[in-house]
């Protein structure tokens, strides 16, 4: 299924967060999107899912425009998983997961024979099976995360969204999660993630796409693109890029704090 | 049924102990307290004759007491109770607050308002004509509560206050409205506490045609309460459009409300407890919660009748005020240690 962002401009808290950005995601890709805190990272991500209509452009799933497929029609296509989950904290993970069945029921929501089978899948790839039965607010942050993915998974999606999956996690947890996207990608599924840990994008994503001030500062191959020049004008900090001994691959690093060590009494001007 | 074994799996510890179970005991309450209501009243029947009656016709004494007194008002008080108790839990689980109740979101005033003003306007209005008024102001209500409330972000608490304000000031109108029209206060008293006095075979058919497709709108909604539950994000996510589903559930919880202040007058507290008592038995997921509310509400509707009818029997004193003296210590009681 292809997702395409045609000039997309979108509004988020009276701010203009997304300023005409076009984006091409064909079936199957592995993504990762970069960048500041406040450069519309998570808005165009809610633009890109119906959450959030947009001002101008457009966002077409397979050619078609998601506001006029519908919400119901979007969920069985797209899932996507917000960041900050203060909700459904009373209920066990198999509950949770069952409500990604929504989209896919009648008006009932009577179980169905696929809905059965679509439940268990989701436990299963996300590993919860054992979990299934206890209460989320029973779980440790890591587990819970893979629940809210685990719903998400449940509505078969084509496409899948998601703001922030490793953040607050271990690194443990958050190569799990990484791990999880990756066999997610293999099996067909397009995945686009923020990651705000720039080695964790640079080691397990395909294509890395980074935004500052609401516009695509960069978007290809890690090797491409996580380089310092591209990199610095994005988090306006001076970077080092590393290489990792073993794949190869870029491992960004900031050098600010070691200028700031030499520089004592200077005052910081990244913020500025 | 494929969704009820789901749902019995997936509930740990003391979410839904044997619903089944529970299902079945409410409704044999609900049958014993029906069976009590045949019976006792200003003449005492047997069991044999109470249940003989409801099927002799009007041409026995048991026939015409059981078929066309008691059952009916029986009947009333059951649909007076779902409906309110079904109201209370749409309420509860829209904004989240455990404190909601039509009568403190208002609505239970709107509807009042709109049956005694048909009533003042036209004293020979007949019984339909207050069902439809009341359903009129319900709906009226919900809507004024929602433009009021729910614009922009959700806030239970906004709500919350809105919903006291509507009330105070409808309530006010209510009883300004009704002494003013010194020829109903005697009626007037049994309609502003809530009460079952001469509920007929007529109230019954003015408030069915709009009370059970509500019912079943409810029970169709629950399942997108479910998903609303998760935060509007989540909703959205899954294709619940989290305001038009808000306002379709308002809607119906006006409705329902409606329905049984066209009946029994501004009864209080039972939209508020049902729902609590119902989630002892049902647990939290709404598909089984709004059915065992309606059982809850029918339950504790046709009890406090009885008892409002036997109390100070052979005269009798408003049904509402018994839902009340449950009620407030149950609420005093949430306030203090749940809410």
């Amino acid at each position: 299924m292809r997702l395409t962002v045609e000039r997309l401009s979108l509004r988020y808290n009276g701010r203009d967060a997304v300023r005409g950005v076009s984006l091409d995601l064909a079936s199957g890709e592995l993504v990762a999107i970069v960048g500041p805190n406040g450069s519309g990272k998570t808005t165009l991500l809610r633009g890109m899912s119906r959450l959030l209509k947009p001002v101008a452009g457009h966002v077409l799933l397979d050619g078609k425009e998601i506001h006029a497929i519908g919400a119901r029609g979007v969920a069985r296509r797209l899932a996507i998983l917000s960041q900050i989950h203060a909700e459904g904290a009373d209920l066990t993970v198999r509950e949770l997961v069952w409500r990604g069945r929504s989209p896919h029921q009648g008006i009932l929501q009577r179980a169905s024979a696929p809905d059965h089978k679509a439940v268990a899948r989701a436990l299963e790839a996300t590993d919860l099976h054992e979990l299934a039965d206890r209460p989320l607010a029973s779980l440790s942050g890591g587990e819970r995360q893979r629940a809210w993915i685990a719903l998400a998974l449940a509505q078969q999606p084509r496409v899948l969204l998601l703001d922030e999956p490793t953040s607050f996690l271990d690194v443990r947890h958050q190569v799990d999660v990484i791990a999880l996207l990756q066999r997610l990608n293999a099996g067909g599924m397009t995945v686009v993630a923020i990651i705000h840990d720039l080695a964790l994008a640079g080691r397990f994503m395909q294509r890395v796409i980074g935004m500052r001030d609401g516009r695509i500062a960069f978007d290809g191959p890690p090797r491409e693109v996580l380089r310092p020049k591209p990199l610095e004008d994005v988090f306006g900090i001076p970077m080092t890029v590393l290489e990792d001994p073993e794949s190869g691959l870029p491992v960004p690093l900031p050098r600010y704090p070691a200028d700031a060590s030499r520089r004592p009494t200077s005052a910081p001007e990244g913020g500025a | 049924m494929a969704g009820l074994t789901a749902a019995r799996t997936g509930a740990g510890g003391s979410r839904s102990r044997r619903p089944l179970a529970l299902a079945c005991a409410g409704v044999f309450a609900l049958a014993v307290i029906g069976l009590l209501t045949m019976m006792f009243g200003a003449v005492t029947l047997s069991p044999g004759e109470a249940l003989s009656g409801l099927t002799d016709g009007s041409d026995s004494f048991s026939g015409l007491v059981v078929g066309q007194i008691r059952y009916p008002r029986f009947l009333d008080a059951v649909l007076v109770g779902a409906s309110l108790g079904v109201a209370g839990a749409l309420l509860q689980g829209v904004t989240r607050n455990p404190l909601g109740d039509p009568t403190i979101f208002g609505l239970t005033a709107a509807a009042g308002l709109a049956s005694a003003t048909a009533v003042v306007i036209s004293p020979q209005v007949p019984q339909w004509g207050i069902a439809l008024a009341a359903a009129g102001g319900g709906l009226g209500g919900a809507g004024i509560l929602f433009v009021v409330a729910y614009r922009g972000a959700v806030s239970p608490v906004r709500l919350a206050l809105a919903g006291i304000a509507l009330s105070a000031l409808f309530g006010a109108i209510i009883v300004a409205l009704l002494s003013s029209s010194r020829t109903f206060l005697q009626t007037s008293l049994g309609f502003l506490a809530g009460g079952l006095y001469g509920a007929d075979w007529d109230d019954l058919r003015s408030i069915l045609p709009y009370t059970l497709p509500a019912l079943a709108a409810a029970f169709a909604l629950s399942g997108r309460l479910n998903v609303l539950s998760l935060g509007d994000d989540v909703a959205t996510g899954l294709g619940v459009l989290a305001d038009r589903t808000r306002l379709a559930i308002l809607a119906v919880a006006g409705i329902l409300t409606a329905a049984a202040v066209a009946v029994a007058g501004l009864v209080s507290f039972v939209g508020l407890l049902s729902p609590h008592a119902a989630r002892y038995a049902a647990g939290s997921d709404n598909r089984y919660l709004v059915p065992a509310s309606a059982l809850a509400g029918a339950i504790l509707v046709s009890a406090a009748d009885l008892v409002a009818k036997l109390l100070i029997s052979p005269s009798e004193i408003p049904m509402g005020i018994i839902t009340a003296a449950v009620g407030a210590p149950v609420l005093l009681y949430l306030v203090r240690f749940k809410a």
